[in-house]
């Protein structure tokens, strides 16, 4: 998966890419879902923190990518048959 | 018609409003009579939102990325892959032998070894009565446990009934099985010894690389049920030594209806299919596959390659937390079955002198099972427990948790928060627990008859 030859990402690019990954996380209306984007994001970016290899991090940053597509996709999916009734963990008591 | 789409699109209605909108009466069914805009009211039972879910041994949700990589076999490439002469055939084929080498990619196998089939169940069945009907003329032993799933003990059961002869193997009060006792049960007749990796009610893990040294040492086939374990602990045929394997979609964060069936090649066990038709799946399983399902296991298969150590880690933090928060509010706590050789998502607990069911009934915020899916319907204690050893009265209290991917720390918290209250509130009002908290041994009490 690793492109010979593709530049490793900015600075700027990763933090976009990381920002708009928690973005997109917010828009899922499946409580579960939500909380565990959020935080499988977090995760996976801290553990890559120290990544210097050019083509590990052009790898990891395009994976990101893609993941960033398929979390799109799914929220629109997701908030067309979402139920009527919130998980009660997103219920704020009264 | 246009105009409005138009201006419905532009002040940014949600999706669900436009659909509703022009919806017809004839549109899918939805389930919406049960709920409303305060809550849920079903069976009796009114509850302000959907409960929080830890139940993961009897399903588990569906990953949106294996959504997603199912969705295009459901919209436009809907071809059959056993189609040769055109495009849809051809890309559905790919997918599906894509999807193979995915599964077979996590167990350490061959994609030639894998066949694709409708569920654990299916592959359940193959294995113990396709490997007992080839083989019958030589062999007509089958050695397995007292605690497998429902499926493989009764296809044994089927096999009684034909004339064949069984051996269920007990298991210690930890769950495991005796190998010694194993080693002594195996005869030279003995065509299949069937032992689970990982039991669905207990979460206990067998030692199959033992069981699979002893089997290779007197040439028995092996086959175990690895649909719990699958993606969760490390699974590799080779160390372990299996002829056969079932396999589960839908625990493993995949679709249902779905599941596959590892078969070794070298050397080679064969079977009799079960399922009669075009000779699909290597004429072991015929049937159209359905690609659809076959990529959603694929690419299920492959998520757990990649986050089964980040899960495990998290998992079993998450299962220390539930425990102690339990453990720090209440006593009488159990935990049923052996805690070091445990899968980490699978907690049973009995809580001593409370009634199961009512405990279930008040936990309706909470979703978890008590014995499995499959045993619940019965008034009986579950065969498992019973196996255990557990006392009749501590097994009609058990609560099975089950902790997964999507589980968080709130929920956690949340659950101990409503069990242990439920449990204190039982307890208050049991005369047995006052009895006990004067001091008084339930069991030397000889109870008057009227």
């Amino acid at each position: 998966m690793a492109a010979s030859g593709v530049a490793a990402p900015t600075r700027t690019e990763v933090l976009q890419l990381y920002r708009s990954l928690l973005r997109v996380a917010r828009e899922f209306c499946d409580y579960n879902i939500r909380e565990y984007t959020k935080r499988r994001t977090i995760d996976a970016f801290r553990d890559n923190k120290n990544l210097t290899d050019p083509s590990q991090l052009s790898a990891a940053f395009s994976d990101g990518k893609a993941q960033l597509e398929v979390a799109k996709r799914q929220t629109l999916v997701y908030s067309l048959y979402a139920p009527k009734v919130k998980s009660i963990m997103d219920i704020k008591p009264s | 018609m246009a105009s409005l789409l138009l201006r419905q699109s532009l002040t940014k209605t949600k999706p669900t409003a436009i659909i509703r909108r022009f919806s017809t009466a004839a549109a899918l069914a939805s389930p919406t009579e049960y709920e409303e805009p305060t809550g849920i009211t079903m069976k009796g039972v009114k509850i302000p939102g959907r409960p929080l879910y830890l139940d993961m041994q009897a399903t588990t949700p569906v990953d949106p990325r294996v959504l997603d990589s199912m969705l295009p076999f459901y919209l436009s490439r809907y071809g059959n892959p056993h189609s040769r002469t055109h495009l849809y055939g051809w890309e559905s084929e790919t997918a599906v032998e894509t999807a193979r080498a995915q599964v077979a990619a996590l167990i350490g196998a061959s994609p030639k070894e894998i066949v694709f089939t409708s569920g654990a169940t299916e592959s359940n069945n193959i294995s113990v009565k396709g490997v007992m009907h080839f083989y019958k003329e030589k062999k007509r032993h089958v050695i397995t446990t007292q605690t497998e799933h429902k499926c493989v003990l009764d296809s044994c059961r089927h096999l009684q009934q034909e004339g064949f002869e069984v051996t269920y193997l007990p298991v210690g009060s930890d769950g495991l099985v005796d190998l010694d006792r194993l080693r002594k049960e195996i005869r030279p007749d003995t065509g299949l010894v069937s032992i689970m990796a990982v039991n669905n009610e207990i979460g206990v893990v067998q030692p199959v690389e033992e069981i699979g040294k002893i089997c290779k040492e007197f040439n028995v086939p092996f086959h175990t049920d690895a649909a719990q374990a699958l993606g969760k602990i490390k699974v590799d045929v080779e160390k372990w030594n299996v002829s056969l394997m079932s396999l589960s979609g839908h625990k493993i964060y995949g679709p249902k209806g779905i599941g596959a069936l590892y078969m070794r090649r070298r050397p080679r066990i064969r079977v009799e299919p079960q399922m009669n038709g075009g000779g699909q799946e290597r004429g072991i399983r015929s049937g159209t596959v359905p690609t659809p399902l076959v990529v959603g296991m694929g690419t299920a298969c492959e998520l757990a390659m990649k986050e089964m150590e980040y899960d495990e880690k998290r998992i079993k933090g998450l299962q220390e937390r539930l425990l102690n928060g339990i453990r720090e509010k209440i006593d009488g706590v159990v935990v049923n079955g052996s805690m070091d050789r445990r899968y980490v998502g699978n907690l049973n607990l009995s809580f001593a002198y409370v009634e199961g069911e009512s405990l279930l009934m008040g936990l309706k915020e909470v979703a978890v099972s008590s014995g499995s899916a499959c045993t619940s319907a019965s008034l009986e204690p579950s065969y498992v427990l019973r196996a255990l050893g557990v006392d009749e009265d501590m097994a009609h209290t058990s609560i099975r948790f089950g902790i997964g991917r999507f589980t968080t720390e709130e929920e956690i918290d949340k659950a101990v928060e409503l069990t242990v209250k439920q449990v204190e509130k039982l307890r208050e009002m049991s005369p047995l627990y006052e009895m006990v908290k004067e001091g008084i041994d339930i069991k030397q009490i000889q109870w008057a008859q009227h």
